[in-house]
């Protein structure tokens, strides 16, 4: 069976310095896939061009193995869509946009519709001009996924949640891949995304900078270790270790960004005898924002915070 | 799909729908309700007569105070027409484009369908927009009967046929540039200012003679030009007039299957 959505080379140019260059990756059945990069990174001109509503400049787009731009009846009806700004009509209740889409889609099983009412607690007799933004977006996640579409393409689907919906989104989400079906979501925001996605690609500038799974990164992301001495060390000291970068050091105080085993750079520290230490865990925050800044090939060099 | 799409507009446009169907019918019923007490007014047939390049440039072609000529310059020859356009050249500029800038598009484009089922649809919604506007102008003028107006009532069908295919006309220009172009602006004005253009070329084209052969080129001159209320619609003018509409919104969803949608 196809892949729920492989993009392959795709470009999208509008002119200078905008749309997306080259971009490939391939999600795969059954996996919260996390499409994560700042504002304005391409990452809702890539869902467009997944959905067909853009054609691409070059390169393709499959969804279950079809072309969205050419045979977009196959690739709709599998696919459900949250925009990332979402627009309804202003004196439409929820309920009536949700009644024109079953229609449209032709489905007649209402009950995860009610289900998604009553779990999300949204509000679906009032005109949606009268409703905040937190619950428009409730009603735009129920659009998305109350015909039981097999592949999901939400663009920022938390943004206006309280924390509390926030977690019941991420159950559902955990619900859909666990039925076997298949969700892509676009954040700006680390915390969606390492919460939520099985892998993660990371877009900047129109580019792909990185695709990996949250796990490998998490083993990536750098720790911080930092140990205190009653007299002063070297920085030179810890040159040679291979994964060790030094932070800071002052005044006997040594603070070090792990990548690699934690041995090698415990035997050296050993011999300069430390009087304490301590050891933070992986920060997965650190590592995106390596990719955030505008010099995004150079590590960052002191404390981030 | 059973026309869920044209379903939708039609629903958001419920309010603007009734509104111009109940003007125009305010103001056709006031026009013939007034007919009785202008018939015999000859100073008017005079003034109509001393200066016609102005009268033609307000559609005024002939006699006044006659029945059909009456109803011609005070209803058909300019107000329906242009009430009538009004509403299908703003429905045909926000359909696809002024959907499109609101981001609420994306709504109908993410359906299972083609984008060429979905001007099918808005071409379905667009007829029928217009379509109670003149029913109404056709009724208030069939009550005119009571008024002393006398019209045939097969030239008033042909004239009513002729307003609605004439606006649809123009909406599908809208329609056509917006699905061209995707700014709801330049759909507005462009068309707006195409029949504004059509309209002088037909209204203008029996008094000023170098404009006369130009007359072909306007959706009005093929509505309008053979006076329907007195003739009857000629046949080959609907057929003009209806093979101009699909013309131009088929070539709307050639240009809507190769826009960008947000």
């Amino acid at each position: 069976m196809s892949a729920p959505i492989e993009v392959l080379a795709l470009t999208k140019a509008f002119g200078r310095n905008r749309g997306i260059d080259d971009v490939s990756f391939t999600v795969q059945r059954g996996e919260v896939f996390g499409f994560l990069g700042p504002n304005g990174a391409g990452k809702s001109t890539t869902i467009r061009l997944i959905l067909g509503l853009y054609h691409p400049t070059a390169g393709h787009v499959r969804v279950q193995g079809r072309d969205p731009t050419s045979d977009p009846v196959a690739v709709h009806r599998a696919v459900g869509y949250l925009p990332g700004e979402l627009a309804l009509f202003p004196r439409m209740t929820g309920r009536q946009h949700l009644d024109w889409l079953a229609r449209g889609r032709g489905t007649t099983d209402l009950t995860l519709r009610d289900e998604l009412v009553e779990r999300f607690d949204a509000e679906l007799d009032r005109p949606v001009r009268t409703l905040s933004k937190g619950n428009r977006q409730k009603i735009g996640l129920i659009l998305a996924f109350f015909h039981r579409p097999d592949v999901l393409v939400l663009d920022e689907p938390t943004s206006g949640l309280d924390p509390l919906l926030q977690d019941e989104f991420d159950h559902l989400l955990r619900e859909t891949v666990a039925s076997g079906r298949t969700v892509f979501l676009s954040s700006h925001e680390l915390d969606e995304v390492q919460r939520a996605a099985d892998r993660v690609a990371i877009i900047k500038d129109g580019r792909l900078v990185l695709v990996d799974t949250v796990e490998a990164l998490r083993n990536s992301a750098p720790r911080t270790v930092e140990f205190q001495f009653d007299h002063p060390v070297h920085a030179s000291d810890f040159a040679g270790l291979i994964g060790v970068e030094v932070i800071s050091n002052r005044d006997g105080r040594t603070r070090l960004a792990l990548t690699g085993p934690v041995g090698p750079l415990l035997r050296v520290a050993a011999g300069l005898e430390p009087v304490d230490m301590t050891a933070r865990p992986a920060d997965l925050d650190e590592l995106f924002l390596r990719y955030y800044r505008p010099d995004a090939a150079s590590a960052p060099k002191g404390d981030p915070r | 799909m059973n026309h869920t799409v044209a379903l939708l507009d039609l629903r958001v446009r419920l309010r603007p729908v009734i509104g111009y169907a109940l003007g125009l019918g305010v103001y056709a019923f006031a026009i013939v309700a007034l007919y009785p007490s202008f018939k015999n007014d000859t100073s008017l047939d005079q003034l109509a007569q001393s200066s016609s390049t102005l009268m033609a440039a307000f559609g005024v072609n002939g006699s006044l105070t006659s029945p059909a000529g009456w109803l011609n310059a005070n209803l058909f020859n300019n107000f329906v027409p242009l009430i009538l356009i009004v509403l299908t050249v703003g429905y045909g500029s926000w359909c696809v484009a002024g959907q499109d800038e609101n981001g609420i598009l994306s709504l109908t484009a993410t359906l299972p369908t083609t984008r060429g089922r979905i001007i099918l649809d808005k071409s379905f919604a667009l007829a029928a927009q217009a379509f109670p506007a003149v029913l109404v102008t056709y009724l208030c003028v069939l009550v005119g009967r009571g008024f002393d107006l006398q019209v045939s009532g097969g030239a008033l069908v042909g004239t009513s046929v002729a307003m609605l295919l004439l606006a649809v006309d123009f909406g599908a220009l809208a329609l056509l540039l917006g699905a061209l172009t995707g700014s709801r602006g330049l759909a507005l004005s462009v068309s707006s200012a195409a029949a504004a253009a059509a309209y002088l070329i037909s209204s203008l084209a029996p008094a000023i003679s170098w404009l006369h052969p130009f007359r072909f080129a306007s959706p009005f001159y093929w509505a309008l030009g053979n006076d329907p209320l007195q003739n009857g619609l000629p046949i080959g003018s609907a057929l003009a007039l209806g093979a101009t509409a699909v013309a131009l919104l088929v070539a709307a969803a050639i240009a809507l299957r190769r826009l960008d949608l947000h």
